[in-house]
């Protein structure tokens, strides 16, 4: 109570007051003269002035059209066009102008027979309720035929209009969609963030892919045009134009052919291949399977088509090159190894003895050989995948040390390819076991992780890019799909010895070349060198007993996996495959590889020869 | 005088009316339901008779009204105890959107409260007048110049604030609002004639801070027709508008302007030219007698409050909303440059609807929380 007392007027002195009131009176006056102000302007122009306005008025018809710009183009590395503008037609509807609408939505239900009754049905709804005075773009196309038949009937539906306008396509198809991305309509979450006068006009804008990322540079700015209307809006000639800027070209890294050709390898397998250049780190094929159709999502996707793809088990929408995260499996063994010798863990020279297992504190990690590789040095170990080898090593190493001369490769962090949405993948280390699961690390978890295994997640894009960084002995490329003839400024990963380098990589090719290595089959007959190394993944750990593929349902079956680069002395191309739930690395996966190079390579020397 | 701290409930006026039970002011709630009931016809007018539009509007301002009640029931000393938290919550607020604010069209000014997307400015408005009214609650008239210095550093660090979101036109009116407090608490006049002739003698120097696209509204008011396809347009089309009304204007939905697309923001900023266009000179004059008959009141309610800290704030908000109204309608006929400024209570939209309606709220809460001791 006592808050109040202390303001209570009690204690007021009264001339106080009254000096407020005056100053309140002259507010009050201050306010009824500027209201009087107001009110003689308002007499000026609506009295004085009215014929004036009123002319202007009735002989408004001079308007502002804004003329959205034409998005830019897309073309594969070879100049093939990936996402094309078609001109489409449509219907502009005004409802202040209909003087039936049902008839209209039943002709337009006769015409447009490929569009469902619901969906029109809906449109209408929503369009009867709406802005009277506000034109409306029916939000399908129309081919020619049907906006000829339209045409036809035109005269009896006043205040609908066929109009023409550029459909973005994409004329591959399903083909490299998950680099491409798509675009679609523009939804209310979308209109806030952007800026309005560069979308005037505009309805769709990128919406995944490259077609996202660059939706800067593709989408252009819009124009104006003042036109003259007669007194029914009908546009009697065009005054002052101020043209619209066409968004720009863009030229893709990828080889469509070899991106088609590439998908074809994977047939119906579900998965992911990724092909660099390691020279620039130019992404020459970007494969995520199964793919879909983006010019379904142009004029905004149906339900029952979008549902059939949310629902696919499948997921033909997740773009597994980015965000699929693999256990890596034998496929970090040449990084493991090359650490190992770089740091002076082991020589490569040193053998060891594999009895088929290592044990450790009573529990025995088995090696994917039963009987053993017997006596193995670094070479053997690569080119056979021989896990005991690398269980030892790593118990000798310790996860910090894995982790740390894992990191320059790029595992665990982003590759910052130019696609939004990339995951990290996970590159174990002490520090990271404490900081997400908040418990120490077990030497245990150690000897998996040296294979691969456990807490190891990585990406396609990931793996690429760690295998061209290896094949360009340690310069490290930054991948992309955006061909940029801008000159490119390169970090080099830390060399002590480039023996130890040319070391693990002669090895790498033994795996291709030599007679135990784990490919060999694929690249007898290649006129080049490749090195190479299979991976199979664990799904989930089974425990000891013998594995069969046969029994364990498909889906926690091994992944395949392959890395590899060629030609081994100077490489042109570097390249990650994963098959899920697939099987070995030896089986799927790098004959998969092995084509896929070959059929570049060939291209890149008939490419010379013309 | 001694009180009884048992009997609380006898230190205020018996309540006899159901209106009065509420804390509710009829006069003032009269004006504002005329004026809330002519900006839903409008409303729906401007978007050219969309229903949702319409149903969205009736919503907020049910919303608004039920605030604005609720407020009137909070009795002034509350407010007056919680001014300094509130005033650094604001303040907080204001630095938070400067440091994660969302962009929304060039400027941060917002800021996500999780499923509340928030403009702490809005919040500033009601704010920054209550906490300079509470610096001079127990001030002399005129009040020393150390007082006087201390409101004013405090109007210039939140107008500051909201300067460098930027949104030039917002801080400037709530550090309006924050002057208007200095002048009913009794800034001298000759410090207010002194910086009224020294702003004017700075504007060369503003002009110099000013944003590319804040000198091109002041450009185009001065000569529309230098940018007839951008903003120029909209002030040329907006005074057809409201000149081809005349006396008597075109009816309820009747405005070809808004309907040909020709008006920009017809149901936000650009209202009054609707309006203007389909009620004519006579519609014009009533809309502001009645705004006249809110803004009167709202004085009245200051004259007979009986504080120093509810007369001020009383008082600031009204000439704040007189302000907000007069700059609105001068800016759509073309006598000062775009701003981007609602016209209050008439506009489509909801934000500064409620932060308006909570200070009618505050206001009749000043009028209907008085003691019984001076009566």
């Amino acid at each position: 109570m006592s808050e109040h007392l202390e303001f209570n007027s009690d204690s007021e002195n009264f001339a106080q007051k009254k000096q407020f009131q005056f100053r309140l009176f002259f507010a009050f006056g201050f306010v009824v003269l500027l209201f009087l102000f107001l009110i003689g302007r308002m007499l000026q122009l609506q009295w004085l002035e009215y014929d004036r306005y009123k002319g202007l008025a009735d002989g408004n018809r001079i308007s502002v059209e804004v003329l959205p710009p034409t998005r830019g183009k897309i073309y594969d590395r070879n100049h093939i066009l990936l996402a094309d503008n078609q001109p489409v037609y449509t219907l502009h509807l005004i409802r202040e102008k209909m003087k039936n609408i049902d008839s209209t939505l039943q002709a337009t239900q006769k015409i447009l027979t490929n569009i469902s009754a619901e969906r029109l049905h809906n449109f209408f709804a929503k369009f009867k309720k709406g802005n009277r005075s506000r034109t409306y773009t029916l939000p399908f196309s129309l081919t020619e035929e049907q906006a000829a038949k339209f045409a036809v009937i035109n005269h009896k539906h006043p205040g609908v209009t066929v109009d023409a306008r550029l459909k973005r396509t994409y004329p591959h198809g399903a083909a490299a969609v998950h680099a491409l991305g798509y675009v679609g309509r523009i939804n209310a979450k979308e209109l806030a963030k952007l800026n309005e006068k560069l979308y005037r006009g505009t309805d769709i804008m990128g919406k995944l892919g490259i077609e996202k990322y660059y939706e800067s540079l593709l989408h252009g700015s819009p124009g104006l045009q003042q036109i003259e209307t007669n007194a029914r809006g009908r546009v009697i000639r065009k005054l002052e134009t101020l043209p619209a800027t066409t968004g720009q070209d863009i030229h893709l890294s990828i080889d469509i052919e070899l991106q088609k050709y590439a998908e074809s390898l994977m047939g119906k397998l579900r998965g992911s291949i990724v092909a660099i250049d390691p020279t620039n780190g130019e992404i020459l094929a970007f494969v995520s399977m199964p793919t879909f159709d983006p010019n379904l999502f142009v004029d905004g996707i149906d339900q029952k088509s979008y549902d059939i793809l949310r629902n696919d088990p499948n997921r033909p929408m997740f773009n597994r090159a980015i965000k699929g995260q693999y256990p890596p499996g034998s496929t970090i063994k040449p990084f493991v190894a090359l650490g190992a010798i770089e740091q002076g863990f082991i020589s490569p020279y040193k053998k060891i003895s594999d009895p088929g297992y290592l044990e450790y504190k009573g529990h025995r990690y088995r090696d994917w050989k039963r009987k053993g590789h017997g006596i193995v040095d670094m070479n053997t170990a690569i080119v056979e995948s021989c896990d005991t080898y690398f269980y030892k090593l790593s118990l000798d190493m310790g996860i910090d040390e894995i982790h740390d001369t894992m990191a320059p490769f790029g595992f665990g962090k982003a590759s910052n390819i130019d696609i939004y949405g990339e995951r990290i993948g996970i590159l174990p280390s002490q520090a990271w076991k404490m900081a997400k699961k908040g418990k120490p690390w077990y030497r245990g978890e150690t000897i998996i992780s040296s294979i691969g295994q456990g807490y190891n997640l990585a990406t396609p894009i990931q793996l690429a890019r760690a295998t061209a960084i290896l094949a360009n002995r340690g310069k490290i490329i930054v991948p992309h799909l955006y061909r940029n003839p801008k000159e490119q400024t390169f970090e080099q990963v830390e060399i002590k010895k480039i023996a130890n380098w040319e070391k693990v990589i002669k090895s790498m090719q033994n795996v291709m070349h030599s007679k135990k290595g784990t490919a060999r089959r694929y690249a007898t007959n290649l006129p080049f060198k490749m090195a190479g190394k299979t991976g199979t993944a664990q799904v989930y750990s089974l425990n000891a007993g013998d594995y069969d593929a046969e029994t364990i349902r498909e889906k926690l079956r091994d992944h395949s996996l392959f890395v590899g680069f060629a030609p081994v002395n100077n490489p042109k191309i570097a390249i990650a495959v994963i098959a899920e739930n697939a099987g070995s690395g030896s089986k799927i996966a790098a004959p998969i590889a092995v084509k896929l190079v070959s059929r570049y390579l060939e291209s890149q020397l008939n490419n010379l020869k013309d | 005088m001694k009180i009884d701290i048992d009997q609380e409930q006898q230190v205020y006026r018996k309540n006899k009316s159901l209106l009065l039970c509420l804390h509710i002011d009829a006069w003032l709630l009269f004006g504002i339901l005329l004026l809330l009931a002519a900006s839903l016809a409008i409303v729906y007018s401007a978007s050219g008779g969309d229903q949702a539009v319409m149903n969205r509007q009736a919503i907020r301002i049910g919303f608004a009204l039920v605030l604005m009640v609720i407020f009137a029931q909070i009795p002034p000393h509350i407010i007056y105890i919680f001014t300094p938290w509130l005033f650094l919550m604001g303040i907080l607020m204001l630095i938070g959107v400067l440091l994660f604010g969302e962009v929304g069209k060039g400027a941060q000014r917002w800021l996500n409260l999780g499923p509340i997307r928030f403009q702490p400015s809005e919040l500033m408005k009601l704010a920054l007048p209550i906490t300079v009214a509470w610096l001079f609650a127990h001030s002399k008239f005129p009040p020393s110049l150390r007082r006087l210095l201390l409101g004013a550093f405090v109007i210039m660090i939140t107008a500051g604030l909201i300067v460098v979101q930027p949104d030039l036109g917002t801080s400037l009116l709530i550090a309006m609002s924050g002057l208007f407090v200095l002048f009913f608490a009794g800034l001298p006049w000759k410090v207010i004639i002194a910086s009224i002739s020294a702003t004017v003698l700075s504007a060369p120097v503003a002009w110099h801070f000013m944003h590319a696209y804040q000198k091109q509204r002041v450009m185009t008011f001065i000569n529309p027709e230098s940018d007839p396809l951008g903003s120029g347009y909209h002030i040329i089309q907006s005074k057809i508008a409201i000149g081809s009304g005349g006396i008597d204007g075109k009816g309820l939905l009747g405005s070809t302007q808004a309907h040909l697309d020709f008006l920009p923001e017809s149901t936000t900023d650009f209202i009054f030219s609707v309006l203007a266009e389909e009620f004519g000179l006579i519609g014009v004059v009533i809309l502001l007698f009645m705004y006249l008959l809110v803004i009167a009141r709202g004085l009245y309610i200051a004259s007979q409050a009986q504080d120093n800290f509810t007369r001020l704030i009383a008082a600031s908000f009204m000439m704040t909303l007189f302000v907000y109204i007069f700059v609105n309608i001068s800016m759509v006929s073309g006598l000062l440059p775009v701003v981007g400024l609602p016209l209050p209570l008439m506009s489509y939209g909801g934000s500064s609807l409620v932060s308006l309606m909570i200070s009618f709220g505050i206001l009749m809460s000043i009028h209907t929380h008085k003691k019984l001791l001076t009566d």
